[in-house]
C-alpha cells in the first residue's frame, strides 16, 4: 500500500508571457504556470519528504542529488529564457500551495514587471579570470627596475647578503605581482563594463572549490544588450590577447539567466 | 552579428552551482530554505569527490598481508 505524499510547489522562474515549452521536456519535469496579473511562474510539483527542511539538508550532502536538481534547476530556466524574458529563482524556493505561490505573484508583481521591464533584450554574461601567479612573477621580474638592481647586488654580495637580498628580492617580486593582479584585473572589469548596463563582482572561489591549478582574481558578471554581446566578445578576446601570455586566463560564458540582476529591493523582503 | 565562439555549453558544475546556489531572487515563500551555507556545500562537494577518488586508489592498490578482500 502506497501512501500518497503531500506535494510543494517548487519555483524556478517568473515571465511575463506564457512561455512556449516545446524546448524543454516539460512532460517530464511536470511543469505547469500560474498566471496572475499579467505575470507567469514557471513551476511544478516536488515531494514534501525530498525538499522539506529535514529533506533537504540531508539531499545537499549528496553530491549526485544536488548535481541533478541544480542541472534541472538551470536546464528549466534555460528553456524558459529561449522564449521570454525571465527572472530566475535561487534553488529551494517552495510554497505550499499554487495559492499561496499566486500570494507571492499578488505581493511583488509591480517589482517583478520593473525587474522584467530593465531585463528586456539583455543577457548575463560572467567573467572569472584566474592567474597563474608563478608565471606572472616570471614576466615581472625582468619588468622592475627596481629587481633588476637587487640582482645585480646579489652578484655581487658576499653569501650572507646575498641571502638577506633574495629574500628581499622574493618580497618586491610578491608585491608586483600583486598589484599586476590588481590592476589587470580592475582593468579588465572597467573595459567590459563600459560595454554593459549593469556589472557585478561576486566572491572570489577557493582553489578547493574550482579546482583549478590558478588562483581566481576576478568573479564577475554583466548585463549586456543584445546587439553589443558581439562587442563584449571582441573585447574579452582583446584582454585574453594582452594577459594571458603574463599567466592570466579568461573564462568567458553566456548567456546566462539573469542571477545576477534581479534583486530585490531590500526592504521589500525585509517587510515580507 | 551575434558571435557565439566562446559560448560555452561545456560550462562546469562550477559555473552552474555558483549561480543556481548563490543567486537568484529570494523572497519569502512558505516554506523558507536556506541553502545560504553554499561554502559548506562546496566543501562538501569537495570531500565527496575526493571520498570517490581515495576509493579508487584503493581499490586499484594490491592489498597485502593477512586482510582480506573485502566481498
Amino acid at each position: 500500500m502506497q501512501m500518497i505524499e503531500k506535494q510543494l510547489v517548487y519555483l524556478y522562474c517568473v515571465t511575463n508571457k506564457e512561455p512556449k515549452l516545446t524546448e524543454t521536456k516539460d512532460s517530464v519535469d511536470n511543469l505547469y504556470f500560474i498566471c496572475h496579473r499579467g505575470l507567469c511562474a514557471v513551476a511544478s510539483k516536488v515531494e514534501e519528504s525530498e525538499f522539506d527542511e529535514e529533506g533537504l539538508k540531508k539531499n545537499m550532502a549528496d553530491l549526485e542529488w544536488v548535481k541533478a536538481n541544480v542541472s534541472t534547476h538551470e536546464r528549466i530556466i534555460e528553456g524558459v529564457m529561449a522564449s521570454a524574458d525571465v527572472i530566475p529563482f535561487k534553488f529551494g524556493t517552495l510554497f505550499n500551495t499554487d495559492n499561496s505561490l499566486k500570494a507571492m505573484l499578488e505581493e511583488y508583481g509591480e517589482e517583478f514587471k520593473a525587474i522584467l521591464g530593465k531585463l528586456g533584450d539583455k543577457e548575463e554574461w560572467g567573467v572569472k579570470i584566474y592567474c597563474d601567479t608563478e608565471k606572472l612573477k616570471g614576466s615581472v621580474i625582468n619588468g622592475e627596475s627596481e629587481i633588476l638592481q637587487i640582482e645585480n647586488e646579489i652578484n655581487s654580495s658576499p653569501p650572507g647578503r646575498a641571502f638577506f637580498l633574495e629574500k628581499k628580492k622574493a618580497e618586491l617580486i610578491a608585491q608586483s605581482a600583486n598589484a599586476k593582479i590588481n590592476e589587470y584585473s580592475q582593468e579588465s572589469f572597467e573595459l567590459l563594463k563600459e560595454l554593459s548596463f549593469e556589472a557585478r563582482i561576486n566572491k572570489l572561489l577557493p582553489k578547493e572549490v574550482t579546482e583549478r591549478e590558478d588562483d581566481m582574481v576576478l568573479n564577475s558578471a554583466f548585463l549586456i544588450g543584445k546587439d553589443e554581446v558581439g562587442d563584449f566578445i571582441n573585447m574579452i578576446d582583446t584582454l585574453k590577447m594582452h594577459y594571458e601570455n603574463k599567466g592570466f586566463s579568461i573564462d568567458c560564458t553566456g548567456p546566462w539567466p539573469p542571477y545576477n540582476f534581479c534583486g530585490l529591493s531590500k526592504q521589500k523582503v525585509r517587510n515580507a | 552579428m551575434h558571435n557565439v565562439a566562446i559560448t560555452s555549453k561545456e560550462v562546469t558544475l562550477l559555473e552552474v552551482l555558483d549561480r543556481v546556489l548563490n543567486k537568484g531572487v529570494v523572497v519569502s515563500g512558505d516554506i523558507v530554505i536556506s541553502v545560504a551555507d553554499v561554502d559548506l556545500i562546496y566543501l562538501g562537494l569537495k570531500v565527496l569527490l575526493s571520498s570517490v577518488e581515495t576509493m579508487e586508489q584503493l581499490r586499484g592498490a594490491p592489498i597485502t598481508g593477512p586482510m582480506q578482500e573485502a566481498t
